[in-house]
């Protein structure tokens, strides 16, 4: 049986005239990975603040494992948030984290944080302020994975770190998360790296949720349609566009929403290519301000 | 989903309120070179200071008695107090946010954090008052100076030097904690705010005092009241700064 972990709904945190997040609704289900996706400054940050009791929220209900998350011991004792942007004490060695933390959580697995430390070569000896933001990254990876906190929160953890790194990231969170389920939150703009791990996504653009859907739907729920201009037009003249190209008489539009067989047939007729777009290129088509006006059409027919 | 509201909330009691506000005195403590390391480093350092300006005083023949009176007048006991001032704004400023990060509520923070802030009071003041005591017997180490038995110090005893520094170091810490609270609370207005509220109130008592010609009178209570008395007014100021510390701190939000 699955539970809900999270629900909010009208969730409102303003900075003076500022709205970071602007009255969503969601909830988060036991045991899933979602992907908190968006652009720079769209309140990604904002809203695991808010889940995590950091924050206060303007308006809006929020309860995390069943109350307010805000000063309660017993539900922030289940949660890991290590920020990107995360404030050490000054004095703290990376060594002095790892250290601290099982008088945190009560999962904490320190042998599996030691393997990840080996992985992730992380200088344990050094002053967090002297370490380089992929190793910055790699201290809250690692909190995140070794914490097995019920609901854990992973803030843009890829940035900085290398190649290998990443791949070891993604290799031993799916290893991990097959053996302790718990409720994962990962947020980040890098999107197609994390694209296979999702099982669930919301994307959120100036503080609002633009979509909230299952990975595997969303895989594959838009289509980019490509060839001469007037059979593309002609092709996409009722559907919703999120996105649209042309080189001389030759266009492609990206339309939401799946292709039935007799649709497909019909590209075929007009002499249209079909190509299925990657998350990542959804999203562009969804955020990007090229296409404003059309975007919001995309949610609505969504 | 809606199924989920009549699930009983599983609480995990297996950790107690004790647990949660000691660990966090065990954060404070992760680096002890924080709280005991550098202030005693400092302290040692004015100690040395002190020991070499000794030895060349007396090494010259100098006048010792009028040497040791002349050090009662430094303030090389208190050397370490700017530094813990600054220790009691990072606790808060940084270690806040990190404790926030790691699950702890606020209330249980500051209650650790207060508690940190008694222990490492209560630790400097019996090693003051002893050292006070240590300087007595020994003669000013041996060359007849005096860093520890100086200004307050040494006149009342140990238990008064006890005291004494016990009130003055929880202040320190104290004020430098919540003064902390205010700016995470209200940023840089409500620390300014503050700050000029406090010395607008400090002006005003000057004014009024000058005014009612009460200044001889004041100096009169405040002789009165000796050297315990006006520690514990210093209490009192600490006191205040732990609880106005603790209202702030509860709906404060990390940078």
């Amino acid at each position: 049986m699955t539970g809900t972990v999270v629900r909010a709904s009208g969730l409102t945190k303003r900075y003076g005239s500022f709205t970071a997040v602007d009255g969503v609704d969601f909830a988060l289900e036991e045991n899933r990975i979602y992907g908190l996706l968006g652009r720079n400054g769209a309140g990604k940050t904002t809203i695991m603040q808010l889940l995590t009791g950091q924050l206060f929220a303007e308006a809006g209900e929020l309860e995390v494992f069943g109350r307010e998350p805000a000063e309660h011991a017993d539900v922030l004792r289940r949660m890991c948030f290590i920020a990107e942007s995360q404030r050490y004490p000054e004095s703290f060695k990376a060594s002095h984290v790892f250290k601290a933390a099982p008088w945190f959580f009560e999962h904490w697995d320190a042998a599996f944080a030691e393997q990840l430390i080996a992985d992730f070569r992380l200088p344990l000896n050094r002053y967090i302020k002297k370490l380089s933001r992929g190793q910055l990254s790699a201290v809250g990876v690692i909190v995140g994975l070794a914490s097995r906190a019920p609901l854990t929160f992973f803030d843009e953890p890829y940035l900085g770190l290398d190649a290998v790194a990443r791949h070891i990231f993604y290799d031993r969170l799916l290893e991990d998360y097959a053996e302790h389920p718990r409720t994962i939150v990962l947020s980040t703009h890098l999107i197609d790296e994390v694209a296979n791990l999702l099982e669930h996504v919301i994307l959120i653009d100036q503080g609002r949720i633009l979509f909230d859907r299952d990975a595997d739907e969303l895989r594959g729920s838009a289509m980019t349609v490509a060839g001469p201009r007037v059979a593309v037009e002609s092709f996409v003249a009722d559907r919703p566009v999120i996105g649209r190209e042309g080189l001389g008489g030759l266009a492609s539009a990206t339309i939401d929403g799946r292709l039935d067989q007799g649709d497909r047939l019909r590209a075929a007729e007009l002499g249209l290519e079909l190509a299925p777009v990657s998350l990542q290129q959804l999203i562009i088509h969804l955020t990007g301000t090229d296409l404003r006006a059309d975007s919001t059409e995309g949610e609505v027919a969504a | 989903m809606t199924a989920v509201i009549d699930q009983p909330i599983v609480r995990t009691e297996a950790r107690s309120r004790a647990h949660e506000i000691l660990r966090i005195v065990r954060l404070h403590c992760v680096n002890p070179s924080v709280f005991f390391g550098i202030p005693w480093i400092i302290l040692g350092g004015a100690w040395a200071v002190m020991m070499i300006v000794g030895l060349i005083i007396t090494a010259a023949n100098g006048p010792t008695e009028e040497m040791a009176e002349g050090m009662r007048y430094s303030w090389a006991v208190l050397s370490p107090q700017w530094y813990l001032v600054v220790v009691g704004v990072q606790a808060i400023g940084l270690t806040f946010s990190f404790a926030l990060g790691f699950g702890t509520t606020r209330r249980d923070f500051w209650l650790g954090t207060s508690i940190m802030f008694v222990i490492v009071s209560f630790l400097n003041g019996v090693a003051i008052a002893t050292l006070v005591q240590i300087e007595k017997a020994t003669d000013g180490w041996g060359i007849g100076i005096a860093m520890f038995d100086s200004l307050w110090y040494g006149q009342q005893g140990w238990l008064t030097d006890f005291y004494s520094t016990l009130a003055l170091q929880l202040l320190v810490l104290f004020i430098g904690a919540s003064v902390t609270t205010v700016y995470l609370r209200w940023r840089m207005r409500g620390t300014m705010t503050v700050l000029f509220s406090a010395v607008a109130l400090l002006l005003a008592f000057i004014a009024i005092a000058t005014f009612s010609g009460s200044w001889p009178a004041l100096f009169e209570w405040f002789g009165s009241i000796g050297v315990i008395g006006a520690f514990t007014i210093v209490l009192v100021f600490a006191a205040v700064c732990a609880v106005g510390g603790y209202l702030v701190i509860r709906r404060a939000t990390p940078r």
